[in-house]
């Protein structure tokens, strides 16, 4: 990896189109101006992750894949025992839908 | 009250005061803004994040707390911003905000992206998947039989 030292206002090109300033330079961040072409994706590394996540989890489950999931979320309680409602946030956003189906 | 077909629960009602919205999409689906959050009793705790404009998308969540119940916030200032919430102060979550965590079913089973948490807050349904790089929290955390809720 190449590694340059750089102040705060100064400029690194990469190929012809792609510009990155040093706007701000901060105790724990650096703030980073880019101008690249409109067609260049530009992302940080994390939200390129995220996506990537996002996108193999919007694939359809299978309905036997979810129904183990299920299972192990719903374990049975064992006998004498209460089972608490685990999520405080759960009754925040009541099930407004309604199956016709 | 409006109803929409969708791929995996067929046609669903939905109140339209309970549509969450996304102000800019999520990574990936920029272009998805509205949604429903569909529970069954039958798959409780699972929350199912129907897409409102495409039928085929839908995301299985779990209330962030469900995972980890000791689960911290880490939003940036600009994801509160979007969603209406004053920067500089975490939301409490159950209290200002719902948390959900985005459910992957992999082969070698499922995950849950607690890096990226989904934030609507509760007083205007607004939401956004807030990427926390800093934090220590896993993009692909798995779920344990033995990180099911335990009765207690």
């Amino acid at each position: 990896m190449l590694v340059m030292s750089r102040r705060a206002g100064e400029t690194i090109l990469i190929g012809d189109d792609v510009e990155i300033v040093i706007t701000h330079i901060g105790r724990s961040r650096v703030k980073v101006g880019i101008r690249a072409p409109r067609e260049t994706l530009v992302i940080a590394r994390e939200v390129k992750l995220v996506r990537e996540e996002n996108l193999a989890a919007a694939v359809a489950t299978p309905p036997a894949a979810l129904s183990s999931l299920v299972a192990r979320l719903q374990p049975a309680p064992g006998p004498g025992t209460t089972c608490k409602d685990p999520q405080p946030d759960r009754s925040s956003l009541q099930s407004r839908c309604r199956q016709d189906r | 009250m409006p109803d929409f077909e969708t791929t995996s629960f067929g046609r669903i009602s939905y109140e339209p005061e309970w549509t969450i919205e996304f102000p800019s999409g999520l990574p990936g689906f920029e272009d998805r803004r509205r949604f429903a959050a569909v529970k069954f009793e039958k798959s409780a705790p699972l929350v199912f994040l129907q897409s409102l404009e495409d039928p085929a998308l839908c995301f299985i969540t779990l209330p962030v707390l469900v995972v980890d119940p000791q689960y911290r916030l880490e939003v940036s200032g600009e994801d509160l911003g979007q969603i209406g919430l004053a920067p500089g102060k975490q939301p409490r979550i159950g209290a200002d905000v719902l948390c959900l965590t985005v459910i992957s079913i992999r082969e070698s089973g499922p995950t849950a992206n607690l890096l990226a948490p989904i934030i609507v807050n509760l007083r205007n349904l607004k939401a956004v998947q807030a990427v926390a790089p800093e934090s220590e929290y896993s993009l692909q955390h798995v779920l344990l039989p033995e990180e099911a809720p335990v009765c207690s």
